[in-house]
């Protein structure tokens, strides 16, 4: 057993995917983190005091994990939807009542995005009471209040989608309230329609800016979100003194 | 004492030199032992838990729960109430406290670049990585909070019930009525509180603890008001008494 344990570890195959050894040692517990592009977001240490769930609740983490979930139900629902006025609604239908677990898909995406948002708004507010935003990180801050305008706008987007009059109405009256703006604002609004009202043109555009544009421009200011953090040296848990991490 | 560390010849020994003065921190001063651990594997572990959690919630949300869809898309009759996505029933609550650009321009861009300018306007140090900063920073956060709560709500009800904006048409120019009135009203119940606090000679961590604090209740009164209050003809009910078969939770 051990000999072929040994084998397989040793072998060039082997070798080539992990270049670390079983992270049992310090040198490769740090390896694991610097030679893994998911675990390079991280640090190879980190303060304990960053740890502690009552300082962060996970938020930040909990925000890219929904993304995560609503990345992998969105492309299930691309399989399954068109973005015509003629069938939008007739596709929903059919993924309802005809696709097994259609429904599930569709809830699991629904509720996702609804929590997204407020998890965001909730990790903004966390970082702003532990003065998180504070010198060295005052441009992540920035990033993140772009970040979280991203996500209003990528569940805003979505919204208009099923085609319903839910979804026509609320769009309508949004973007309405952008064409109050004196100068730009009906400029806005026509570019988002692509037209005076909401139509087969809002559609078009809200799918390809709902599936493509806001999904990927989170994408890259996530990973640049997190490399800042740990540029700007990990969480700001960190840079508390210990005695006054005590709670009253 | 025969040290070698001593020696007094140090133009062989001294491994060390002065390069350079630097005005700032140095990296382990006035710093306890260094309290931190490997971040694998426990990162990685309370990510996957993470995770599990948020996975496991949502999955029992969207079993209990199923998204809304109404009737197909109709351009031809509207919906009563026609509600935008709820993270933006406060600016469509806004809009019926004064004039449009006010309410639903200038305002939210005026927060947004407040919220954005943030670390530029509190740019010490002081009491980064710990909630609310000190104990008065917690006191002000919480009496800010309890203010907004009072005041916002009695604001949105008094402002919806005796309309004076209404009452006075005619008498007043429009532009004074819907811009200029409902402007001085927000910057006065805004600015009591920066007032109060200023009279403790804030830090400016705290003036920002202040005004945020008064700007988040205030966004979460409004979105609340008009999210769960507003029914049929945007008019104001308790959200268990609604007229007709409408709730407001079939707009999520």
């Amino acid at each position: 057993m051990q000999r072929i344990k040994d084998f397989i570890v040793n072998s060039r195959v082997w070798r080539s995917f992990f270049r670390h050894g079983w992270p049992d040692n310090p040198l490769d517990r740090s390896l694991v983190m610097t030679s893994n592009i998911f675990f390079h977001l991280h640090s190879v240490k980190v303060s304990r005091k960053s740890l502690r769930a009552t300082y962060s609740f996970g938020l930040g983490i909990m925000s890219a994990i929904i993304f995560g979930v609503l990345s992998v139900t969105g492309i299930l629902l691309m399989f399954y939807y068109t973005p015509t006025v003629e069938r939008a609604y007739s596709y929903i239908i059919t993924l309802q009542t005809l696709v097994p677990f259609g429904q599930l898909l569709r809830n699991l995406h629904r509720w996702g995005a609804h929590l997204m948002v407020i998890i965001v708004v909730f990790h903004m507010v966390r970082v702003f009471y532990t003065g998180a935003y504070k010198p060295p990180r005052e441009f992540n801050w920035v990033v993140g209040v772009v970040l979280l305008l991203m996500t209003l706008g990528a569940s805003f987007t979505g919204y208009l989608l099923p085609w319903d009059q839910l979804a026509y109405w609320a769009i309508t009256v949004g973007t309405s309230v952008a064409a109050y703006e004196p100068t730009m604002g009906s400029l806005v609004k026509s570019t988002l329609l692509g037209g005076p009202e909401v139509g087969q043109e809002a559609l078009t555009r809200f799918y390809a800016l709902h599936i493509m544009v806001i999904p990927a421009a989170i994408a890259l200011l996530t990973s640049l979100h997190m490399w800042r953090v740990r540029k700007d040296g990990g969480l700001a848990a960190q840079d508390a003194p210990d005695a006054e991490m005590v709670e009253e | 004492m025969n040290n070698e560390s001593f020696s007094k010849d140090t133009s062989k020994t001294k491994t060390y030199s002065l390069v350079e003065l630097v005005k700032a921190p140095t990296t382990m001063t006035d710093r306890g032992p260094d309290n931190s651990i490997f971040s694998f594997p426990v990162v990685a572990i309370m990510e996957l838990l993470l995770t599990l959690i948020v996975v496991v919630l949502l999955l029992m949300m969207s079993l209990g729960v199923n998204a809304p869809l109404e009737e197909i898309a109709n351009p031809n009759t509207t919906t009563d109430p026609a509600k935008a996505p709820w993270y933006f029933m406060g600016l469509q609550e806004m809009l019926e406290h004064g004039h449009p650009t006010l309410m639903a321009v200038l305002m939210p861009t005026l927060m947004v670049l407040f919220v954005v300018s943030i670390p530029y306007i509190d740019n010490t140090r002081e009491g980064s990585g710990i909630w609310f900063t000190s104990k008065r920073g917690k006191r002000i956060t919480l009496y800010t909070a309890l203010y907004i709560l009072l005041v916002m709500p009695l604001y949105v009800y008094l402002d919806t019930t005796f309309p004076a904006r209404e009452m006075l048409r005619g008498k007043l120019p429009d532009f004074v009525l819907q811009a200029v009135f409902p402007a001085i009203l927000m910057g006065i119940i805004v600015g009591l509180p920066l007032i109060f606090v200023w009279r403790y000679k804030p830090s400016p961590r705290e003036m920002v603890i202040t005004l945020f604090t008064v700007l988040f209740v205030s966004a979460v009164v409004f979105t609340l008001a008009g999210f769960l209050f507003r029914g049929p003809g945007f008019e104001l009910f308790w959200p268990w008494d609604m007229p007709g078969n409408y709730s407001p939770w079939n707009n999520l």
